[in-house]
């Protein structure tokens, strides 16, 4: 039956109305909150596993469980699990909205699993817009209003620019070729992908989905977004809603066939232009989250090398990426939670001394930030190898050496966090962080993972290959 | 016969006389480094079993005609393959026994010199990491594994000579001797990569094959032996590289009697008894090695004449013994070479160790001090001395005789008589220098007994490992005194597989006795000099200024060496290369980095303007992407 392959957007819509019913309630109690969430997060990511080798086509052929989506659907429950499980201090958000927050992740993670999915232009700008408003509404949730509703809005705005400029590249894709599947534009496309109008349709068409993943020109909303949102809800849109996007990138793109190099040249340029600006801004930064922002539009800019080799080498690398940064992202957003009690913004100063602090954050940070400047044997070294090889492996030597220089740069600033969790000491004392058992537990499986992945990545490859068999 | 031999047993063997010491070194840094005596016991063990293993083997294996190897790849490219393993031929197999057992030797006599030193346990680390580089190194067979151990053999070298580092003298030494035999592997390992290039591996015994001397060209065989060379006049102590060793008797005693002897120096040696078929392929490099030699023996043999440091006296010795060794092997006399190269390792241990005992009873190293505190009066070292000092002049019938004749023999087989002279000449001068100090020693100068409360003196030492110092030099004054009669036996093992090249000599009976009667003509000078009962105890070097001058300031090779650091490198070099790297990389690297930071800084300003702008700025970059997509 169709409705089995459904479960875990059904599972995780049902999670989403449960919250609905308790922020109806007139009792405000966050711990409850916090649990119910966390359960219903660990269940989602049980059921996404459970699931992982459905297939079929649902809802008209427009909504594809293949193992590509479900692979994706798992990475994304898995996020939206770490993320609930920084939540219980959820001081970043008023007591009263809680159960709204979770109901917004709920959402907002059901609609990036129907984005990975959908093999329709519709129903992949629908899932888009859903997963977007629930992210703005999500930022604008933060304790301190003024802040929040800034960033909400400049989300917003640049939101619906993108969404505007994607809807016209749809609107154009349609106008060439009448068609809005993607198994039917995999027929065509490749065929008149040569075409001015077409190549234009395409590139417009991909603006939304670069707006997802803070890539150049899209990126202007992520430093004031990061810095506006609560953290744990940056940590979500740092991992998560990355997933989403490389995936429902990989599909479209993968659609044009790979032909057509000045699709290829032009979002080398992107990628380019994007991590330089990504690496170089945030060389400056003194705010800790501004600077993880920075570092991920630079990030963006290595995964779309992958998704722009248009290879199996390429899809393997970039799916393998999109794990890595989630593991990375997510542990240098642990810290940052955890340093930052109170649910402010903590600075770059704000780590000093951390190493004496909480030596197991410390180790945590600095083994998640070698992993994100791709200092082996951590996964952030295999994830870019795979990347940098599969752009070799096509001949795009000028591409990989611009984003090894690129690689340099970050280095500064990546060892700039390890320095001052390491070597500065604090100018005032402040409190060490609280970790709890299961926080603690929780650290140590992020560095266990971030290094064995590193060593020892060959089952994900082989997961990943799998998984993008589909596409090609 | 071979088909008896158990490959697995044989491979046990090998690999516990191999890793037994490290794993005794591992275990006393990590674990029992706080209890000196378990450490030193576990050391011992350690050293025994592998002394055992490798008599097993030698008993095994000593009439395989084969070489036995076993390896592992380990690094394989399109252009080369570097395997690891063991390989198990006559050379190695006597090598390793006589590693292990003066290994042995010494860490059981160094109970009783080190008793109540602060840093025991590290001492017996070290010497087991010593042991294990050495053993690992003689059963390499491939010149990758074998250059890996060999700096090893540096490393724990560096780390015994300097072992008392809170003395500057001794940790300056170490430096020296690390750095002087790191500029030998320098070319050592520019002669392994030369070779690495062209034949695509470094196998031993493919490269000692003729089929590969052979493949190379001439002048390619003659450029990578004598890089080889290089190695091997570094880690020998050979001309010019031989400044290192004498100051290396910083280390405690017992250090340098392994130094001198089995390790280390030897190390060089057999590195050109183990490429021997090689060097012998180019007749230049054998032509150099022979010149080497000689120039080092001469030149070692004039420093001990007028030296008064008891250990410094064995140090040129053993400098001078090694430069005859080379050039043996020089002249073609691998059997002759490698059999000097045994014997010349037990009395040189012994001498070492009997001079340690002086040195742990007195506390001096001075041998006239020595003398007339009453060396005479301890009867077991002195006489294992005077052995050791007989075997080393080449006295009959002890073990230094019968090698220095099989070398002679050699010498006068070679086209060229000029080495046989020198060679001669060597000998005189050894039989000379080596009785000056047994006759100081024997026959004091009247003169007031010092008090020699200073230095290393550990009164009231352990019975028991007082013992054991003396039990050491019974056993190896044992070995000078027979190892001689096995000449035949241990030739001919030692030549089995290289039996193409072991064209015997004409017959020189004349040189049996000139050979004898220099070296009684050496004893009798030094007695006339030292002995006597009115003699002066001056030498005739000391009569001439000029020459003790020369000799006594080790003809000015240090001081040479210092002007050419001071003035050619600090100077000159340095200065330059410390400006380019200021002026040029530096300032080059910090403008760099200040206009990647500039704008870094001018891209964050962008990113802080109002929203309109960062719209108008998505607007421009998609519209100029639709131009460049549209035309």
């Amino acid at each position: 039956m169709m409705w089995q392959q459904f479960t875990p957007e059904l599972y995780h819509f049902a999670a989403a109305l449960l919250f609905t019913a308790l922020s109806m309630t007139r009792r405000v109690d966050n711990r409850r909150d916090y649990w119910v969430a966390l359960s219903l997060a660990g269940g989602g990511l049980i059921v996404c596993l459970a699931a992982v080798r459905a297939e079929g086509l649902l809802f008209l052929n427009t909504y594809k469980v293949d193992l590509f989506a479900q692979l994706f659907k798992v990475l994304l429950s898995m996020g939206l699990f770490l993320v609930v499980a920084l939540c219980s201090e959820l001081n970043g958000v008023a007591r009263r909205w809680h159960s709204e927050f979770y109901l917004l992740l709920f959402t907002c993670t059901l609609a990036m699993m129907l984005l990975v999915s959908s093999v329709h232009l519709i129903s992949i700008y629908v899932s888009l817009e859903l997963s977007s408003y629930s992210l703005y509404v999500l930022v604008a949730l933060r304790r301190d209003a003024a802040m929040g509703t800034q960033a909400a809005l400049r989300y917003f705005l640049i939101g619906i620019f993108s969404s505007a400029i994607m809807l016209f590249g749809l609107a154009l894709l349609y106008a060439a070729t009448g068609l809005t599947y993607l198994s039917d534009l995999v027929q065509v496309l490749p065929g008149v992908i040569d075409q001015p109008l077409v190549l234009v349709a395409v590139v417009l068409t991909l603006g939304g989905f670069f707006f997802k993943l803070a890539l150049f020109p899209f990126h202007f909303w992520a430093p004031d977004v990061y810095v506006g949102a609560p953290n744990q809800l940056a940590a979500f849109i740092a991992t998560a809603s990355k997933v989403a996007a490389v995936a429902v990138l990989l599909r479209v793109v993968a659609a044009t066939g790979g032909q057509e190099t000045l699709l290829v040249d032009s979002l080398a340029a992107l990628a380019i232009i994007s991590m330089t600006v990504g690496n170089l801004a945030a060389l400056v930064q003194k705010d800790f989250k501004r600077l993880l922002a920075y570092s991920s539009i630079a990030q963006a800019g290595y995964v779309l090398i992958g998704i722009l080799c248009m290879s199996p080498e390429g899809a393997d690398a970039a799916i393998f990426y999109a794990l890595a940064l989630l593991l990375m992202k997510f542990t240098c957003f642990l810290a940052v939670v955890k340093i930052a009690a109170d649910g402010g913004n903590p600075s770059l100063d704000a780590l000093a001394g951390l190493h004496r602090r909480s030596p197991l954050l410390a180790l945590a940070l600095m083994m998640a930030v070698f992993a994100l400047a791709g200092i082996p044997p951590t996964i952030g070294f295999t994830a870019k190898l795979l990347v940098f090889s599969a752009a070799m492996h096509k001949g795009y030597l000028v591409l990989v050496l611009i984003a090894m220089f690129n690689v340099v740069i970050s280095l500064y600033y990546y060892l700039l966090i390890v320095k001052a969790a390491y070597l500065t000491e604090p100018a005032v004392e402040t409190p060490a962080p609280v970790l709890s058992l299961s926080a603690r537990a929780l650290t140590t499986a992020l560095i266990i993972a971030i290094v064995v992945v590193g060593f020892y990545p060959n089952p994900l490859i082989v997961m990943a290959r799998q998984a993008s068999s589909s596409l090609f | 016969m071979t088909q008896l031999i158990q490959p697995q047993i044989v491979w046990t063997a090998a690999m516990s006389a191999m890793f037994l010491p490290l794993i005794a070194f591992g275990l006393i840094l990590l674990i029992t480094h706080r209890w000196a005596r378990v450490s030193a016991a576990l050391a011992i063990v350690a050293a025994g079993a592998s002394l055992a293993c490798s008599v097993y083997l030698l008993a095994t294996l000593h009439d395989v005609q084969i070489p036995l190897r076993s390896t592992q790849t380990w690094m394989m490219t399109s252009d080369f393959r570097i395997t690891f393993g063991y390989l198990l031929d006559p050379l190695s197999l006597l090598m390793l026994v006589i590693v292990a057992a003066i290994s042995l030797l010494v860490q059981v006599y160094s109970l009783g010199y080190m008793t109540g030193d602060p840093g025991f346990a590290r001492y017996y680390a070290f010497l087991s990491l010593f042991a294990w580089a050495m053993l690992s190194l003689t059963l390499a067979p491939n010149l990758l594994q074998l250059y890996i151990f060999w700096e090893l053999v540096g490393l724990s070298s560096y780390l015994l000579i300097g072992f008392w580092y809170e003395k500057f003298s001794a940790s300056e030494a170490g430096k020296k001797a690390f750095v002087m035999t790191r500029l030998g592997d320098v070319a050592f390992f520019l002669g392994i990569l030369l070779l690495l290039m062209n034949l695509g591996n470094l196998d031993i015994l493919r490269l000692n094959a003729p089929e590969t001397t052979d493949r190379l060209s001439p002048g390619l065989l003659t450029t990578a032996a004598l890089l080889i060379f290089g190695g091997i006049v570094g880690k020998s102590a050979q001309f010019p590289l031989l400044t290192w060793l004498p100051d290396a008797m910083e280390g405690p005693t017992p250090v340098s009697a392994l130094l001198h002897s089995a390790t280390m120096v030897a190390a060089g040696v057999f590195l050109l008894a183990r490429l021997f078929p090689f060097f012998n392929a180019s007749p230049t490099a054998m032509s150099v090695c022979l010149a080497i030699g000689a120039i080092s023996m001469l030149m070692a043999a004039t420093m001990a004449m007028v030296a008064d440091d008891i250990k410094q006296v064995w140090a040129y010795s053993t400098i001078s013994q090694l430069g005859l060794m080379i050039m043996a092997l020089g002249a073609g006399g691998y059997a002759a070479g490698v059999f000097h190269l045994t014997t010349h390792a037990g009395f040189k241990a012994l001498l070492f160790l009997c001079a340690g005992i002086f040195i742990h009873a007195f506390g001096t190293n001075d041998m006239f001090t020595i003398g007339q505190a009453g060396a005479r009066k301890r009867r077991i070292p002195m006489i294992c001395l005077i052995v050791a000092a007989a075997a080393l002049a080449g006295v009959p019938p002890f073990s230094g005789f019968f090698s220095k004749e099989l070398i002679m023999a050699r010498l006068a087989d070679h086209p060229n008589p000029l080495w046989l002279i020198v060679g001669l000449l060597g000998v005189w001068l050894t039989a000379y220098y080596t009785f000056r100090l047994i006759f100081v020693m024997l026959r004091p100068r009247p003169g007031v007994i010092p008090q020699t409360a200073e230095g290393h003196a550990h009164h009231g030492a352990h019975r028991f490992a007082e013992g054991a110092m003396n039990v050491v030099v019974l056993l190896l004054a044992v070995v000078a005194i027979v190892l001689g009669w096995f000449e035949k036996p241990i030739s001919a093992f030692i030549v089995a597989p290289h039996s193409a090249l072991a064209a015997t000599g004409g017959h020189h009976a004349w040189l049996l006795w000139v050979t004898l009667a220099l070296a009684a003509s050496g004893v009798a000078l030094a007695w006339l000099e030292f002995g006597r009962r009115t003699a002066t105890q001056k030498g005739f070097v000391e009569k001439m200024p000029a020459l003790q001058t020369l000799f006594a300031n080790r003809w000015y090779l240090d001081r040479l060496y210092r002007r050419l650091l001071d003035d050619g490198i600090y100077r000159g070099l340095s200065r330059l290369c410390a400006k380019n790297d200021q002026k040029v990389i530096d300032a080059g690297l910090d403008e760099l980095a200040g206009g990647t930071v500039a704008s870094g800084r001018m891209i964050h300003g962008l990113h802080a303007g109002m929203i309109q702008y960062k719209l108008l700025t998505i607007s421009i970059a998609l519209g100029l992407l639709g131009i460049y997509l549209l035309f």
